[in-house]
């Protein structure tokens, strides 16, 4: 029944809508990343552009900036359309 | 070097082919790592060591300084088996070109 | 041109990153937050690597070399090319 309803967007489908734009990922544990989506495969792994890593550790946060990378969809927990509130 | 079909890398794991009967280096989840020679190994790198020495690192925290103590463990083992989904990195003997 | 022609000239997919990246100084992430910068050699389906002159850094220490290295692919957090900057937060 409700995969006859076309107003429904496919997760898939949200993510494609994504690229060439800024998306936010929350892994699994304590990291964060920031970058532009250029592409994605079947398992939702992820090559990101201009990429800001965030890591939480004991001493406080550290940042990596990144060129290009080809993140493993495998500990991905929530993607964010839009990129970061934070301030950078 | 690399005119031979056999002797080129073409995926990951021919680097673990072109090791066999040699001694390798294998680093483990949980600050294990082990020396030895390989005997087998399969698609999942489970694999079969011989000679093996094993090492162990822990960190301990000093109930009254609370500084880091770190230890290490050795031991031999003469003939063991690794299951491949512990394994973090593996690197063969140093070969010269 | 169409929007779609223009989308797939700025789209790169895993595959062609893969691709793309062959022979290349790179920088692998694992989940644990260790660090392996090197020359990639390979790599297959399940992001295992083969790499070369491989450094090993430890919260961006350097703490091992390896002329050869394998890196089982389930341990991979992301592969990098190799130009970066670190910085400390707050």
């Amino acid at each position: 029944m409700s995969s006859n309803n076309p107003s429904q967007l496919l997760p898939s489908e949200l993510i494609d809508r994504c690229i060439g734009s800024k998306i936010w990922v929350i892994m699994k544990g304590d990291k964060e990343l920031v970058g532009t989506l250029r592409g994605f495969d079947v398992y939702v792994n992820m090559v990101l552009e201009d990429v800001t890593e965030y890591e939480i550790t004991a001493e406080g946060r550290r940042i990596t900036k990144l060129d290009q990378i080809l993140l493993n969809g495998n500990n991905i927990a929530i993607l964010v359309p839009g990129g970061s509130p934070d301030p950078e | 070097m690399g005119s031979e079909e056999e002797s080129t890398v073409r995926e990951p794991l021919d680097l673990i082919r072109l090791s066999l009967d040699e001694r390798i280096y294998v680093k483990l989840r949980h600050d294990r790592e082990l020396r030895g020679k390989l005997h087998a190994y399969d698609q999942h790198l489970n694999m079969i060591l011989g000679d093996v020495e094993e090492i162990v690192t822990t960190v301990e925290i000093d109930d009254e300084t609370y500084e880091e103590i770190v230890r290490t463990t050795r031991r031999m083992v003469p003939f063991l088996f690794v299951r491949g989904d512990g394994v973090i990195l593996v690197s063969p003997p140093l070969r010269t070109a | 041109m169409s929007g779609a022609a223009e989308k797939a000239s700025t789209t790169k997919t895993p595959a062609d990153f893969l691709k793309s990246i062959r022979g290349r100084p790179v920088v692998v992430k694992l989940n644990s937050g260790v660090d392996y910068r090197g020359i990639l050699a390979c790599l297959d389906g399940y992001m295992n690597i083969a790499m070369e002159q491989t450094e090993e850094y430890v919260n961006g220490q350097l703490k091992n070399k390896y002329g050869d290295a394998f890196i089982r692919g389930n341990n991979v957090l992301y592969i990098s090319t190799s130009k970066r900057t670190l910085a400390e937060g707050a």
